[in-house]
Protein backbone atom coordinates (compact mmCIF):
# COMPACT_ATOMS: atom_id res chain seq x y z
CA UNK A 1 0.00 0.00 0.00
CA UNK A 2 0.71 3.45 -0.66
CA UNK A 3 2.49 5.70 2.20
CA UNK A 4 0.51 9.09 1.88
CA UNK A 5 3.73 11.47 1.85
CA UNK A 6 4.40 14.57 0.16
CA UNK A 7 8.04 13.59 -1.69
CA UNK A 8 10.37 16.48 -0.68
CA UNK A 9 11.42 17.61 -3.77
CA UNK A 10 8.76 16.49 -6.83
CA UNK A 11 11.25 17.40 -9.45
CA UNK A 12 13.05 14.71 -11.53
CA UNK A 13 16.65 15.78 -12.96
CA UNK A 14 17.55 14.75 -17.00
CA UNK A 15 20.48 15.94 -18.38
CA UNK A 16 21.08 16.17 -22.42
CA UNK A 17 24.73 14.85 -22.99
CA UNK A 18 24.95 15.27 -26.71
CA UNK A 19 26.99 16.64 -29.62
CA UNK A 20 25.02 18.05 -32.58
CA UNK A 21 27.21 19.62 -35.74
CA UNK A 22 25.66 21.82 -38.10
CA UNK A 23 26.70 22.38 -41.34
CA UNK A 24 25.19 25.84 -42.65
CA UNK A 25 25.28 27.14 -45.94
CA UNK A 26 27.17 30.34 -45.59
CA UNK A 27 25.24 30.97 -49.44
CA UNK A 28 26.47 34.57 -51.00
CA UNK A 29 27.85 35.30 -47.91
CA UNK A 30 30.63 32.50 -48.59
CA UNK A 31 32.74 35.63 -50.54
CA UNK A 32 33.24 36.91 -46.92
CA UNK A 33 34.63 33.94 -45.77
CA UNK A 34 36.67 33.42 -48.57
CA UNK A 35 38.48 37.19 -48.30
CA UNK A 36 38.55 36.06 -44.58
CA UNK A 37 41.09 32.95 -45.51
CA UNK A 38 42.74 35.26 -48.00
CA UNK A 39 43.49 37.60 -44.81
CA UNK A 40 41.12 40.60 -45.99
CA UNK A 41 37.51 41.37 -44.76
CA UNK A 42 35.05 42.62 -47.30
CA UNK A 43 31.40 43.89 -47.29
CA UNK A 44 28.47 44.47 -48.99
CA UNK A 45 27.81 48.40 -50.04
CA UNK A 46 24.48 49.81 -50.68
CA UNK A 47 23.77 51.37 -53.85
CA UNK A 48 21.55 54.23 -52.14
CA UNK A 49 23.48 55.83 -49.15
CA UNK A 50 26.42 53.95 -49.36
CA UNK A 51 26.66 52.15 -46.25
CA UNK A 52 28.99 49.10 -45.88
CA UNK A 53 27.47 46.02 -43.81
CA UNK A 54 28.72 43.26 -42.20
CA UNK A 55 27.24 40.33 -42.11
CA UNK A 56 27.18 41.70 -45.74
CA UNK A 57 23.47 41.21 -46.86
CA UNK A 58 22.03 40.90 -50.71
CA UNK A 59 19.41 43.61 -50.17
CA UNK A 60 20.02 46.42 -47.89
CA UNK A 61 17.85 46.15 -44.71
CA UNK A 62 17.06 50.19 -44.78
CA UNK A 63 16.24 50.75 -48.53
CA UNK A 64 15.64 47.25 -49.65
CA UNK A 65 17.62 47.39 -52.86
CA UNK A 66 20.06 44.68 -54.09
CA UNK A 67 23.61 44.70 -52.63
CA UNK A 68 26.04 43.62 -56.05
CA UNK A 69 29.49 45.52 -54.69
CA UNK A 70 31.90 44.19 -52.06
CA UNK A 71 34.17 46.67 -50.62
CA UNK A 72 37.37 45.87 -48.68
CA UNK A 73 37.20 47.42 -45.64
CA UNK A 74 41.09 47.61 -44.84
CA UNK A 75 42.80 46.05 -41.38
CA UNK A 76 42.18 49.03 -38.99
CA UNK A 77 39.11 50.42 -37.14
CA UNK A 78 38.06 52.88 -34.83
CA UNK A 79 36.97 51.83 -31.39
CA UNK A 80 33.11 52.63 -30.56
CA UNK A 81 32.71 50.23 -27.85
CA UNK A 82 34.84 47.43 -25.59
CA UNK A 83 33.23 45.57 -22.47
CA UNK A 84 34.67 42.81 -20.20
CA UNK A 85 32.52 40.02 -19.04
CA UNK A 86 33.61 39.40 -14.65
CA UNK A 87 31.66 35.94 -14.47
CA UNK A 88 31.90 32.49 -15.95
CA UNK A 89 29.50 32.14 -19.27
CA UNK A 90 29.39 29.22 -22.17
CA UNK A 91 31.69 29.07 -24.50
CA UNK A 92 29.35 28.10 -27.73
CA UNK A 93 32.52 26.13 -29.55
CA UNK A 94 33.06 23.58 -26.67
CA UNK A 95 30.02 24.05 -24.47
CA UNK A 96 31.97 24.71 -21.22
CA UNK A 97 31.58 26.76 -18.67
CA UNK A 98 34.57 29.47 -18.71
CA UNK A 99 36.16 32.62 -17.55
CA UNK A 100 36.98 35.49 -20.03
CA UNK A 101 39.97 37.65 -19.91
CA UNK A 102 39.83 39.77 -23.09
CA UNK A 103 37.23 42.55 -23.45
CA UNK A 104 34.78 41.92 -26.42
CA UNK A 105 35.09 45.43 -28.67
CA UNK A 106 33.15 46.82 -31.06
CA UNK A 107 34.90 48.30 -34.07
CA UNK A 108 34.13 51.03 -37.10
CA UNK A 109 36.57 49.60 -39.85
CA UNK A 110 38.23 52.19 -42.43
CA UNK A 111 35.33 51.42 -45.37
CA UNK A 112 32.84 51.71 -42.82
CA UNK A 113 31.34 49.02 -42.13
CA UNK A 114 30.87 47.80 -38.33
CA UNK A 115 32.10 43.90 -36.46
CA UNK A 116 32.66 42.80 -33.23
CA UNK A 117 35.86 41.40 -32.01
CA UNK A 118 38.45 40.31 -29.27
CA UNK A 119 40.77 42.84 -27.89
CA UNK A 120 44.84 42.38 -26.72
CA UNK A 121 44.38 45.05 -24.35
CA UNK A 122 42.67 43.69 -21.31
CA UNK A 123 42.71 47.11 -18.76
CA UNK A 124 39.29 48.51 -20.19
CA UNK A 125 40.41 51.84 -18.87
CA UNK A 126 42.88 52.01 -21.57
CA UNK A 127 40.07 51.48 -24.44
CA UNK A 128 38.52 55.06 -25.07
CA UNK A 129 35.89 55.11 -27.76
CA UNK A 130 37.79 56.55 -31.00
CA UNK A 131 41.08 55.15 -30.83
CA UNK A 132 42.93 53.15 -33.60
CA UNK A 133 43.06 49.21 -33.80
CA UNK A 134 44.47 46.93 -35.81
CA UNK A 135 43.47 43.78 -37.06
CA UNK A 136 45.83 40.08 -35.73
CA UNK A 137 45.06 37.42 -38.02
CA UNK A 138 46.05 33.88 -37.44
CA UNK A 139 48.69 31.98 -39.67
CA UNK A 140 46.97 31.63 -43.15
CA UNK A 141 47.11 27.96 -43.03
CA UNK A 142 45.11 28.06 -39.63
CA UNK A 143 42.24 29.80 -41.01
CA UNK A 144 38.89 28.29 -42.30
CA UNK A 145 37.24 31.18 -42.99
CA UNK A 146 35.21 32.30 -40.06
CA UNK A 147 35.16 35.53 -38.11
CA UNK A 148 37.68 34.31 -35.41
CA UNK A 149 40.47 34.08 -38.11
CA UNK A 150 41.11 36.90 -36.64
CA UNK A 151 42.48 36.42 -33.59
CA UNK A 152 42.19 39.94 -31.74
CA UNK A 153 42.42 43.64 -32.55
CA UNK A 154 45.29 45.18 -30.87
CA UNK A 155 45.72 49.06 -30.26
CA UNK A 156 48.07 50.91 -33.06
CA UNK B 1 -7.19 49.47 -38.45
CA UNK B 2 -9.24 47.03 -40.60
CA UNK B 3 -11.35 44.09 -38.34
CA UNK B 4 -13.79 43.84 -35.70
CA UNK B 5 -12.91 46.37 -32.49
CA UNK B 6 -11.85 44.21 -29.54
CA UNK B 7 -11.27 43.95 -26.07
CA UNK B 8 -9.58 42.38 -23.42
CA UNK B 9 -12.40 41.12 -20.81
CA UNK B 10 -10.56 38.93 -18.08
CA UNK B 11 -7.10 38.70 -16.96
CA UNK B 12 -5.04 36.41 -14.85
CA UNK B 13 -1.17 35.95 -13.58
CA UNK B 14 0.48 33.88 -10.73
CA UNK B 15 2.44 34.31 -7.96
CA UNK B 16 5.92 35.15 -9.58
CA UNK B 17 8.92 33.18 -7.71
CA UNK B 18 11.68 31.73 -8.64
CA UNK B 19 10.90 28.74 -7.77
CA UNK B 20 7.44 26.62 -8.07
CA UNK B 21 8.65 23.01 -7.64
CA UNK B 22 5.52 22.25 -5.68
CA UNK B 23 4.09 22.12 -9.46
CA UNK B 24 4.49 21.01 -13.22
CA UNK B 25 4.25 23.70 -15.95
CA UNK B 26 1.10 22.71 -17.09
CA UNK B 27 -0.36 23.23 -13.54
CA UNK B 28 1.29 26.62 -13.35
CA UNK B 29 -0.67 28.09 -16.60
CA UNK B 30 -3.60 26.84 -15.38
CA UNK B 31 -3.08 29.10 -12.33
CA UNK B 32 -2.92 31.95 -14.87
CA UNK B 33 -5.71 30.70 -16.99
CA UNK B 34 -8.13 30.20 -14.29
CA UNK B 35 -7.99 33.21 -12.59
CA UNK B 36 -8.34 34.60 -16.23
CA UNK B 37 -11.75 32.55 -16.72
CA UNK B 38 -12.50 33.76 -13.15
CA UNK B 39 -12.18 37.37 -14.43
CA UNK B 40 -13.52 36.83 -17.58
CA UNK B 41 -16.90 34.96 -15.63
CA UNK B 42 -16.37 32.31 -17.84
CA UNK B 43 -15.22 28.68 -17.84
CA UNK B 44 -13.39 27.36 -20.60
CA UNK B 45 -16.27 25.84 -21.75
CA UNK B 46 -16.81 29.76 -23.42
CA UNK B 47 -13.71 29.68 -24.93
CA UNK B 48 -13.79 29.04 -28.84
CA UNK B 49 -9.97 29.75 -29.15
CA UNK B 50 -6.60 29.35 -27.50
CA UNK B 51 -2.94 30.92 -28.40
CA UNK B 52 -0.53 29.56 -26.13
CA UNK B 53 3.52 29.72 -26.08
CA UNK B 54 6.85 30.10 -24.17
CA UNK B 55 10.22 30.49 -25.21
CA UNK B 56 10.84 26.71 -25.14
CA UNK B 57 14.88 26.75 -24.81
CA UNK B 58 14.20 28.06 -21.43
CA UNK B 59 11.84 25.50 -19.98
CA UNK B 60 13.38 22.09 -22.00
CA UNK B 61 10.21 21.12 -23.60
CA UNK B 62 9.64 20.93 -27.29
CA UNK B 63 6.20 21.70 -28.61
CA UNK B 64 4.65 21.99 -25.20
CA UNK B 65 1.29 22.53 -25.84
CA UNK B 66 1.32 18.52 -26.77
CA UNK B 67 1.12 18.23 -23.44
CA UNK B 68 -0.43 21.65 -21.73
CA UNK B 69 -3.71 21.69 -23.89
CA UNK B 70 -5.07 18.93 -22.23
CA UNK B 71 -3.80 19.91 -19.07
CA UNK B 72 -5.81 23.20 -18.88
CA UNK B 73 -9.02 21.43 -20.45
CA UNK B 74 -8.45 23.35 -23.81
CA UNK B 75 -8.40 19.86 -25.90
CA UNK B 76 -10.47 20.16 -29.45
CA UNK B 77 -10.55 24.00 -29.61
CA UNK B 78 -8.79 25.76 -32.28
CA UNK B 79 -5.48 27.14 -31.76
CA UNK B 80 -2.04 27.15 -31.94
CA UNK B 81 1.74 27.47 -30.04
CA UNK B 82 3.57 30.70 -30.81
CA UNK B 83 7.57 31.05 -30.22
CA UNK B 84 9.65 33.89 -30.26
CA UNK B 85 12.51 34.52 -28.19
CA UNK B 86 11.37 37.25 -25.26
CA UNK B 87 8.30 38.63 -27.53
CA UNK B 88 6.85 34.64 -27.01
CA UNK B 89 4.20 37.01 -25.14
CA UNK B 90 4.14 39.22 -27.17
CA UNK B 91 3.41 37.46 -30.05
CA UNK B 92 0.55 34.83 -28.45
CA UNK B 93 -1.20 38.19 -27.50
CA UNK B 94 -1.08 39.95 -30.63
CA UNK B 95 -2.22 36.92 -32.50
CA UNK B 96 -4.85 36.26 -29.88
CA UNK B 97 -6.04 39.82 -30.95
CA UNK B 98 -5.98 39.44 -34.65
CA UNK B 99 -8.05 36.01 -33.96
CA UNK B 100 -11.04 38.40 -31.91
CA UNK B 101 -10.44 41.00 -34.86
CA UNK B 102 -11.09 38.79 -37.53
CA UNK B 103 -14.20 37.72 -36.58
CA UNK B 104 -14.09 34.12 -36.51
CA UNK B 105 -13.91 33.83 -32.47
CA UNK B 106 -15.92 34.89 -30.00
CA UNK B 107 -14.06 34.81 -26.73
CA UNK B 108 -9.96 33.81 -27.53
CA UNK B 109 -7.81 32.98 -24.58
CA UNK B 110 -4.14 33.82 -24.78
CA UNK B 111 -1.43 32.35 -22.27
CA UNK B 112 1.87 32.15 -22.17
CA UNK B 113 4.34 30.79 -18.89
CA UNK B 114 7.95 30.23 -18.77
CA UNK B 115 9.32 27.82 -15.69
CA UNK B 116 12.83 28.86 -15.76
CA UNK B 117 13.53 26.84 -12.20
CA UNK B 118 13.87 24.11 -14.52
CA UNK B 119 16.46 24.73 -16.54
CA UNK B 120 19.04 26.59 -14.63
CA UNK B 121 22.01 27.96 -16.78
CA UNK B 122 20.08 27.20 -20.24
CA UNK B 123 19.50 30.69 -20.58
CA UNK B 124 21.02 34.10 -19.60
CA UNK B 125 24.66 32.61 -19.60
CA UNK B 126 25.32 32.56 -22.99
CA UNK B 127 25.21 30.55 -26.20
CA UNK B 128 25.81 31.10 -29.70
CA UNK B 129 23.21 33.81 -30.35
CA UNK B 130 21.28 34.30 -33.49
CA UNK B 131 23.80 32.90 -35.82
CA UNK B 132 26.40 30.68 -35.11
CA UNK B 133 28.44 31.87 -37.79
CA UNK B 134 28.31 35.50 -37.14
CA UNK B 135 27.83 35.86 -32.94
CA UNK B 136 29.57 32.41 -32.15
CA UNK B 137 32.43 33.23 -31.07
CA UNK B 138 31.79 35.14 -28.23
CA UNK B 139 29.58 34.46 -25.07
CA UNK B 140 25.85 36.38 -26.25
CA UNK B 141 23.28 36.68 -23.82
CA UNK B 142 21.40 39.30 -22.20
CA UNK B 143 23.39 40.86 -20.05
CA UNK B 144 26.15 41.16 -22.65
CA UNK B 145 23.80 42.58 -25.11
CA UNK B 146 22.54 45.20 -22.48
CA UNK B 147 26.38 46.19 -21.36
CA UNK B 148 27.14 46.98 -24.85
CA UNK B 149 23.90 48.91 -24.99
CA UNK B 150 24.03 50.60 -22.08
CA UNK B 151 27.81 51.60 -22.77
CA UNK B 152 26.98 52.98 -25.61
CA UNK B 153 23.93 54.61 -24.23
CA UNK B 154 26.57 56.28 -21.49
CA UNK B 155 28.78 57.39 -24.21
CA UNK B 156 25.74 59.64 -26.10
CA UNK B 157 24.32 60.84 -23.17
CA UNK B 158 26.19 61.99 -20.21
CA UNK B 159 24.37 59.50 -17.92
CA UNK B 160 26.55 58.21 -15.31
CA UNK B 161 26.55 55.21 -12.73
CA UNK B 162 24.43 56.66 -10.65
CA UNK B 163 21.53 57.68 -12.66
CA UNK B 164 21.94 53.67 -14.04
CA UNK B 165 21.11 52.70 -9.87
CA UNK B 166 18.34 55.34 -9.72
CA UNK B 167 16.34 53.77 -12.59
CA UNK B 168 16.84 50.02 -10.38
CA UNK B 169 15.94 51.87 -7.22
CA UNK B 170 12.29 53.41 -8.77
CA UNK B 171 11.76 49.85 -10.18
CA UNK B 172 12.22 48.13 -6.62
CA UNK B 173 10.33 50.98 -5.09
CA UNK B 174 7.27 50.17 -7.59
CA UNK B 175 7.64 46.48 -7.57
CA UNK B 176 7.48 46.56 -3.24
CA UNK B 177 3.72 47.77 -4.14
CA UNK B 178 3.18 44.68 -5.94
CA UNK B 179 1.85 41.59 -4.39
CA UNK B 180 2.54 39.26 -7.80
CA UNK B 181 5.90 40.75 -8.34
CA UNK B 182 8.89 38.17 -7.66
CA UNK B 183 12.09 40.76 -6.06
CA UNK B 184 10.85 43.33 -3.44
CA UNK B 185 14.44 43.67 -2.16
CA UNK B 186 14.71 47.69 -0.69
CA UNK B 187 17.17 49.36 -3.03
CA UNK B 188 19.42 52.19 -2.16
CA UNK B 189 21.42 54.23 -5.31
CA UNK B 190 24.46 52.50 -2.59
CA UNK B 191 23.72 48.79 -2.62
CA UNK B 192 22.86 48.59 -6.78
CA UNK B 193 25.95 50.78 -7.31
CA UNK B 194 28.43 47.84 -4.89
CA UNK B 195 26.66 45.49 -6.65
CA UNK B 196 28.63 42.10 -8.43
CA UNK B 197 29.56 43.82 -11.51
CA UNK B 198 28.72 41.28 -14.40
CA UNK B 199 30.20 43.37 -17.68
CA UNK B 200 30.47 46.82 -16.97
CA UNK B 201 28.03 48.87 -16.22
CA UNK B 202 25.97 45.95 -15.81
CA UNK B 203 25.39 44.68 -12.60
CA UNK B 204 23.98 41.98 -11.45
CA UNK B 205 20.80 43.86 -9.94
CA UNK B 206 20.38 46.02 -13.21
CA UNK B 207 19.82 42.30 -14.93
CA UNK B 208 16.33 40.75 -15.09
CA UNK B 209 15.44 37.46 -12.72
CA UNK B 210 14.36 33.60 -13.49
CA UNK B 211 11.15 33.64 -12.97
CA UNK B 212 8.19 31.01 -12.49
CA UNK B 213 5.12 32.15 -13.77
CA UNK B 214 2.15 32.32 -16.55
CA UNK B 215 -0.25 35.01 -17.23
CA UNK B 216 -3.18 34.58 -19.38
CA UNK B 217 -6.06 37.02 -21.20
CA UNK B 218 -9.35 37.05 -22.53
CA UNK B 219 -10.20 38.91 -25.50
CA UNK B 220 -13.37 39.23 -27.38
CA UNK B 221 -14.80 41.01 -30.73
CA UNK B 222 -16.68 44.54 -29.46
CA UNK B 223 -20.54 43.27 -29.20
CA UNK B 224 -19.59 39.86 -27.00
CA UNK B 225 -17.59 42.26 -25.11
CA UNK B 226 -19.89 43.99 -23.27
CA UNK B 227 -22.24 41.04 -23.01
CA UNK B 228 -19.46 39.67 -20.76
CA UNK B 229 -18.07 42.43 -18.72
CA UNK B 230 -18.55 46.44 -17.50
CA UNK B 231 -14.93 46.73 -17.56
CA UNK B 232 -13.55 46.07 -21.03
CA UNK B 233 -10.09 47.36 -22.01
CA UNK B 234 -10.08 48.36 -25.51
CA UNK B 235 -6.97 47.02 -28.04
CA UNK B 236 -6.86 50.48 -29.50
CA UNK B 237 -4.18 49.08 -31.81
CA UNK B 238 -1.18 46.71 -31.40
CA UNK B 239 1.36 46.40 -34.15
CA UNK B 240 4.68 43.46 -34.35
CA UNK B 241 7.38 44.04 -35.47
CA UNK B 242 10.44 42.30 -36.47
CA UNK B 243 14.02 43.03 -35.52
CA UNK B 244 15.71 43.45 -39.34
CA UNK B 245 18.60 45.51 -39.88
CA UNK B 246 21.37 44.09 -37.42
CA UNK B 247 22.49 40.56 -36.39
CA UNK B 248 25.96 41.58 -34.57
CA UNK B 249 26.12 44.20 -31.78
CA UNK B 250 28.65 46.08 -33.63
CA UNK B 251 26.42 46.76 -36.42
CA UNK B 252 23.73 49.14 -34.22
CA UNK B 253 24.39 49.35 -30.97
CA UNK B 254 20.71 50.59 -30.12
CA UNK B 255 19.30 48.37 -32.47
CA UNK B 256 15.95 48.03 -32.03
CA UNK B 257 11.94 48.35 -33.54
CA UNK B 258 10.18 49.72 -30.26
CA UNK B 259 10.59 54.08 -31.65
CA UNK B 260 9.37 52.54 -34.64
CA UNK B 261 6.43 50.63 -33.73
CA UNK B 262 4.94 53.06 -31.40
CA UNK B 263 5.58 55.96 -34.33
CA UNK B 264 3.33 53.93 -36.63
CA UNK B 265 0.30 53.38 -34.43
CA UNK B 266 0.84 56.57 -32.33
CA UNK B 267 0.26 57.86 -35.99
CA UNK B 268 -2.71 55.81 -36.87
CA UNK B 269 -4.34 56.87 -33.29
CA UNK B 270 -3.63 60.46 -33.61
CA UNK B 271 -1.46 60.53 -30.67
CA UNK B 272 0.63 63.49 -31.33
CA UNK B 273 2.03 63.95 -27.18
CA UNK B 274 2.14 60.37 -26.06
CA UNK B 275 3.63 61.60 -22.35
CA UNK B 276 0.30 63.29 -22.30
CA UNK B 277 -2.23 61.45 -24.19
CA UNK B 278 -0.77 57.61 -22.67
CA UNK B 279 -1.50 57.71 -18.41
CA UNK B 280 0.13 54.24 -17.96
CA UNK B 281 3.33 52.39 -19.07
CA UNK B 282 4.46 48.81 -19.26
CA UNK B 283 7.43 48.61 -21.14
CA UNK B 284 9.41 45.40 -21.33
CA UNK B 285 13.19 46.28 -19.92
CA UNK B 286 15.11 43.37 -19.78
CA UNK B 287 17.79 45.42 -17.82
CA UNK B 288 16.99 48.34 -15.38
CA UNK B 289 19.41 50.42 -17.72
CA UNK B 290 16.78 49.44 -20.72
CA UNK B 291 14.39 51.67 -19.46
CA UNK B 292 16.22 54.73 -20.23
CA UNK B 293 16.32 54.30 -23.60
CA UNK B 294 12.83 52.80 -23.91
CA UNK B 295 11.94 55.86 -22.41
CA UNK B 296 12.97 57.84 -25.32
CA UNK B 297 11.71 55.48 -28.06
CA UNK B 298 8.23 55.38 -26.44
CA UNK B 299 8.15 59.32 -26.43
CA UNK B 300 8.64 59.94 -23.20
CA UNK B 301 11.91 62.00 -22.99
CA UNK B 302 14.23 63.53 -25.65
CA UNK B 303 17.01 61.62 -27.49
CA UNK B 304 19.71 60.75 -24.76
CA UNK B 305 17.74 62.63 -22.40
CA UNK B 306 15.78 60.50 -20.07
CA UNK B 307 18.35 59.87 -17.50
CA UNK B 308 17.59 63.41 -15.95
CA UNK B 309 13.96 62.75 -15.15
CA UNK B 310 15.33 60.19 -13.04
CA UNK B 311 17.60 62.76 -11.50
CA UNK B 312 14.37 65.05 -11.33
CA UNK B 313 12.71 62.40 -9.58
CA UNK B 314 9.88 62.61 -12.11
CA UNK B 315 9.73 58.91 -12.61
CA UNK B 316 7.34 56.74 -10.46
CA UNK B 317 3.63 55.52 -9.77
CA UNK B 318 2.45 59.24 -8.09
CA UNK B 319 5.16 61.18 -10.64
CA UNK B 320 4.65 62.94 -13.86
CA UNK B 321 5.84 59.55 -15.29
CA UNK B 322 4.40 56.46 -14.07
CA UNK B 323 6.52 54.15 -16.02
CA UNK B 324 6.43 50.57 -15.00
CA UNK B 325 4.55 50.60 -12.47
CA UNK B 326 4.19 47.12 -11.57
CA UNK B 327 8.00 47.15 -10.79
CA UNK B 328 8.81 45.91 -14.32
CA UNK B 329 10.86 43.00 -15.81
CA UNK B 330 14.19 43.58 -13.48
CA UNK B 331 11.19 42.57 -10.92
CA UNK B 332 9.75 39.66 -12.43
CA UNK B 333 10.99 37.84 -15.48
CA UNK B 334 9.33 34.79 -16.54
CA UNK B 335 10.65 35.08 -19.72
CA UNK B 336 7.91 34.10 -22.18
CA UNK B 337 5.03 35.09 -20.28
CA UNK B 338 6.47 38.72 -19.42
CA UNK B 339 5.19 40.40 -22.20
CA UNK B 340 1.61 39.24 -21.64
CA UNK B 341 2.52 39.92 -18.03
CA UNK B 342 2.88 43.84 -19.34
CA UNK B 343 -0.44 43.54 -21.07
CA UNK B 344 -2.35 42.60 -18.03
CA UNK B 345 -0.63 45.02 -15.94
CA UNK B 346 -1.19 47.85 -18.22
CA UNK B 347 -5.22 46.12 -18.51
CA UNK B 348 -5.36 46.51 -14.80
CA UNK B 349 -3.89 49.99 -14.64
CA UNK B 350 -7.09 51.11 -17.08
CA UNK B 351 -9.52 49.29 -15.04
CA UNK B 352 -8.09 50.74 -11.74
CA UNK B 353 -7.82 47.37 -10.52
CA UNK B 354 -3.87 47.36 -9.95
CA UNK B 355 -4.58 48.02 -6.18
CA UNK B 356 -0.92 48.79 -4.02
CA UNK B 357 0.69 50.08 -7.30
CA UNK B 358 -2.50 51.43 -9.21
CA UNK B 359 -1.36 55.25 -10.71
CA UNK B 360 -3.66 57.73 -9.32
CA UNK B 361 -6.16 59.24 -11.70
CA UNK B 362 -8.52 58.07 -14.54
CA UNK B 363 -5.94 56.02 -16.80
CA UNK B 364 -7.82 56.30 -19.87
CA UNK B 365 -4.42 54.80 -22.34
CA UNK B 366 -1.95 52.53 -21.43
CA UNK B 367 0.94 51.12 -23.25
CA UNK B 368 2.15 47.95 -23.19
CA UNK B 369 5.31 46.55 -24.69
CA UNK B 370 7.34 42.99 -25.69
CA UNK B 371 11.10 43.13 -26.40
CA UNK B 372 13.32 39.87 -27.98
CA UNK B 373 16.45 38.97 -29.49
CA UNK B 374 18.20 41.92 -30.30
CA UNK B 375 15.38 44.58 -30.48
CA UNK B 376 12.44 43.05 -31.52
CA UNK B 377 9.26 44.67 -29.95
CA UNK B 378 5.51 43.98 -29.97
CA UNK B 379 3.65 47.16 -29.12
CA UNK B 380 -0.60 47.39 -27.80
CA UNK B 381 -2.22 50.42 -27.15
CA UNK B 382 -5.20 49.56 -24.72
CA UNK B 383 -7.65 52.27 -24.23
CA UNK B 384 -10.83 52.30 -21.27
CA UNK B 385 -13.34 53.94 -23.55
CA UNK B 386 -14.01 53.47 -27.25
Amino acid sequence: MLKKEEPQDPSVAFRYPRVITYKHSLGYQSKFAHALKMGRIIATKCPVDGRCTIPPRIVCPMHHVKQTEWVDQGQRGKLLSAFKINFPMFDSRTGDLKSWETPIVSIELEGGARMDGWCSETDTEKLKPGMVLEAVWRPAEERQGRVDDILYWKPV
Amino acid sequence: MNGERIAIVGVGQTVHKSKRTDINTAELCAEAVEAALADAQMTMKDIDCVILGSFEPADGYSGPDKWIVPEIGAVGKAGFEMQNVGTTGGVVAATGFNMAASGLFQNVLCVAWQKMDEAAGAFGRGGGGANEYWTGQFPMSPITNFARRTYDYMTRSGCTEEHLAMVRVKQDQCAQRNKNAQLKLGLTVEKVMNDFLLAWPIRRLHMCPTTAGSAAIVVCPEKRAKKVTKKPVWVEDWFTCHQGGALTMAEDPQASTLGYACRKIYKRCGITNPKKEINAWEVYEPASTAELRWMEEVGVAEDYKAWKLFEQGKVGIEKEIPFNPSGGVTATNPIGATPVVRVVEASLQIRGDAEEHQVPGTINRALATAYGGQGENVVFLLKKTL
